[in-house]
């Protein structure tokens, strides 16, 4: 295991496969780049970092997949319906997770926010994010700094 | 027994609160550490346990178990923190503010339970 | 909810047809925690409907992995407690005040990821009786894979999580990464090493206390016979033998008596305890 002093693409990915193996009971993988990760519409939840390096993880998905990992969280079964609210707060409840064992796994003093999630129409560019799969279906993520 | 689960996240305390109903806890929920404390304040007296997450809004879960260690009353109170919180020194922190025991998040419902058995809290000791 | 009292039935016959490990009664949260993923992965609501469902078609790959869902290899730290809190109330102070060289060797038979072997030094370290002790540490393996890992001492979020008391957790670990590695200190007082039980066993020396839990299970009548008889020959005549729960001596190898140690028990070499009990009527 390397140590790092800010945020990585390996640590994340190895944050997220820990939180889906323990809490959804799903593996990610990491999603090919010359693979489509088609999106329609979807959730974007994002936790602030606070410490040597500033700025928030950003975790994107569509509804469908947003719905799916409340239902794996929450353990329900195929035709048990969650309102949105509860779908919200689970998918930031998940990067708040993922979010806490990447601050623990780096080196120094760092402050982790509380989680805020939005309705998005639009997934990020392929090129500021990395992509990670549930299923057969892209999760979108992404380390962005601070605007300087 | 009756255990309290102060957590900002509505699925998380959905988690916690049906392992704990599973080993027989009756469940009360709190979204933060003040109305937790509110909660605590309208019991006709205390619960065995309380599990804790750290960071939620209006008051976080180490302020939270700090206040609850200030009144005699509710010293009987087992404090689990349940927390994606895991630097060595926020564990050190918490324990030294009066917490019993200390779970990360993520963790598996069989990681609780053997927490619980560690607190004297579970009706069977664990193990096959 | 929790597991229905037919399901729960279901699986305990189940697992003891095949591994001749008991659930008992009371155990429901484990078979329900350890089937919530099989569960979910086979597209069931819940454990019931999976195991009402495995009831009925009986696949023998499904049935399999019902039986390695609850008997696989153990990981969690002082496992059982019960063992731990004998070894460290009764045991340790009872060898202490035997042993005038102020060293107890230790023999660890079967130590997977290592959680064991470093549970009981960790435990050696809370015992007052012990303070100042050498503690000879032999941990084996078969699987030159666990040996790796154990020796490096390091492992995951969630492995920390089982069974490790959080004063524990922070007087002996320090983090690596997304993960914990147990102190160098502790480490270093563990000597790992290659060995199968069922093979006539190296040079080791005699053993004060042997800890061969949940591995005679997978063995036939006549194996577990000739690896107890080998036991008795490398541990001391007044050694303490741990088992697992739900293994016995008795009917196997008849020269061990069983003997309560606080909650837990432990087993003795007979011949030991008739002369043990001859000098304490003195």
């Amino acid at each position: 295991m390397t140590i790092s002093s800010a945020p990585d693409e390996a640590l994340v990915l190895a944050a997220i496969e820990q939180v889906w193996g323990s809490m959804l009971f799903a593996s990610a993988e990491p999603w090919p780049t010359d693979r489509a990760a088609d999106f329609g519409s979807g959730v974007q939840a994002q936790i602030e970092l606070r410490g040597d390096w500033n700025g928030r993880l950003v975790l994107t998905c569509d509804s469908d997949v947003a719905t799916q990992i409340a239902g794996a969280m929450l353990g329900l079964g195929p035709d048990e319906e969650l309102p949105e609210l509860d779908i919200h707060d689970a998918v930031g409840e998940v990067l708040n997770v993922v979010g806490g064992s990447v601050k623990g796994a780096l080196v120094g003093t760092w402050a982790l926010g509380l989680p805020g999630v939005s309705e998005t129409s639009e997934a990020p560019g392929r090129d500021e994010s990395f992509v990670v799969s549930w299923g057969d279906a892209p999760v979108y993520v992404q380390i962005l700094p601070d605007a300087a | 027994m009756r255990a309290l689960i102060v957590d900002d996240s509505r699925a998380m305390r959905r988690i916690v609160g049906r392992i704990l109903e599973g080993v027989g806890f009756e469940v009360l929920e709190a979204g933060d550490g003040q109305e937790a404390l509110g909660v605590l304040e309208g019991l006709d007296g205390p619960p065995e346990l309380a599990c804790v997450d750290w960071n939620m809004p209006v008051m976080d879960g180490f302020t939270f178990i700090t206040e609850v260690r200030k009144r005699s009353e509710w010293r009987s109170i087992t404090l689990m923190m349940v927390t994606t919180e895991s630097e060595m020194d926020q564990i050190v922190r918490a324990l030294a503010a009066g917490a019993h025991e200390y779970l990360i998040k993520p963790f598996t419902g069989e990681a609780m339970l053997e927490k619980l058995d560690l607190l004297g809290l579970l009706p069977t000791s664990t193990g096959v | 909810m929790t597991i229905s009292p037919q399901a729960f039935t279901f699986v305990r016959e189940l697992v003891r047809a095949e591994s001749a490990i008991v659930l008992e009664t009371g155990k429901e949260y484990l078979v329900e925690s350890r089937l919530v993923p099989l569960a979910r992965a086979a597209g069931h609501p819940d454990v019931d409907a999976y195991v009402a469902d495995l009831s009925k078609r009986r696949t023998p790959a499904a049935m399999k992995q019902v039986v390695e869902a609850l008997t696989t290899n153990e990981t969690s730290w002082f496992r059982d407690s019960d063992p731990f809190t004998a070894l460290r109330q009764n045991v340790f102070p009872a060898l202490a005040k035997t042993r005038s060289n102020r060293t107890l060797r230790i023999w660890a038979g079967a130590c997977s990821s290592g959680q064991e072997p470093y549970s009981i030094i960790m435990t050696a370290l809370d015992t007052p009786e012990l303070a100042g002790w050498k503690i000879e540490l032999v941990a084996t393996d078969l699987s030159e894979e666990m040996l790796t890992r154990s020796r490096k001492g390091e492992y995951s979020q969630l492995e920390v999580n089982r069974g490790l008391p959080a004063t524990t957790l922070v007087r002996h670990f320090e983090r690596s990464g997304l993960n914990w590695r147990i102190n160098q200190s502790i480490r270093d007082r563990v000597e790992f090493r290659s060995l199968n039980l069922t093979r006539p066993f190296p040079p080791m020396g005699r053993f004060d206390i042997v800890f061969l839990r949940n591995v005679l299970i997978y063995f036939d009548l006549p194996t577990k016979r000739d690896v107890l008889k080998r036991v008795r020959q490398v541990m001391a005549p007044d050694g303490h033998l741990f088992l697992g729960a739900a293994e016995m001596t008795m009917g196997v190898d008849d020269a061990w008596e069983r003997v309560p140690a606080g909650r837990s028990s432990v087993y003795r070499i007979r011949e030991a305890i008739t002369v043990r009990g001859s000098t304490c009527v003195h």
